[in-house]
């Protein structure tokens, strides 16, 4: 290969470095714009959720968070150390479980470049009202979002034990910048 | 500009553009978990 040809290559990586770095920051509101806009994922999420009890055979045997507003559905990764966040949203294990009762606190990601579409990329759609589901250990878990807030990052009342059985959901905000943290908040509804 | 020269610039932009991406991505991925003032 002589070197003008590598300087070819050079040149077109470098255009595909730069177009990464400048096109990955959007590219997960644009794929939800088009999935919401195409197709019928959004339903397909919702329905998910609604199956009767007896049809839960049919349901993720893997503990999974699913929120259609957001068009998420994800497993939920358990581990003792940070390396749990790398691949999408962590159970934080000094926090309850679904089955236990208590602050069930789950945080993830919302934007990284090597995973741009983090898990709680969009976490601010979700309004009061709002239902989430968890499948966990079998039984499925149905909340309704109750508030969102932003607090600061030293606020860690967030994750403290409740005598009510809810789920804490948060990451970073605004989007891109770990400046602040973003809370939803959500009341257990059921449990089958 | 010789093709030799030339080389050498892009291949410092290349290595200048990878290390603007870590930096950024590091930058983004810090830890989203709340901790103590």
């Amino acid at each position: 290969m002589n070197l003008a040809r590598i300087n070819t290559v050079l040149f077109a990586a470098i255009a595909a470095v730069c177009l990464y770095i400048v096109v990955a920051p959007i590219a997960p509101a644009i794929t939800f714009w088009a999935a919401t806009h195409t197709g019928n994922s959004l339903q397909k999420l919702s329905d998910s959720l609604r199956l009767p009890a007896t049809d839960l055979r049919l349901s993720p045997h893997d503990n999974r968070l699913i929120i259609p507003a957001m068009l998420l559905n994800t497993p939920i990764n358990e581990g003792a150390d940070l390396a749990s966040l790398r691949t999408g949203p962590w159970r934080r294990p000094n926090g309850s479980t679904p089955a236990h009762g208590g602050n069930t606190v789950i945080a993830a990601h919302r934007f990284t470049y090597t995973n741009p579409r983090g898990a709680f990329y969009y976490l601010n759609k979700l309004q009061p009202g709002d239902l989430i589901g968890v499948f966990w250990e079998g039984k499925r878990y149905m909340y309704k979002v109750a508030s969102t807030q932003t607090v600061p990052p030293t606020d860690i009342a967030i994750e403290a034990p409740t005598p009510d059985a809810r789920l804490t959901l948060y990451t970073c905000t605004p989007l891109w910048l770990p400046k602040d943290r973003l809370v939803v908040v959500a009341e257990l509804e059921s449990a089958s | 500009m010789s093709e030799k020269t030339r080389f050498f610039i892009l291949l410092g932009l290349f290595i200048a553009s990878l290390l603007l991406l870590w930096l950024l991505n590091s930058a983004a991925g810090q830890s989203v978990l709340v901790h103590a003032p």
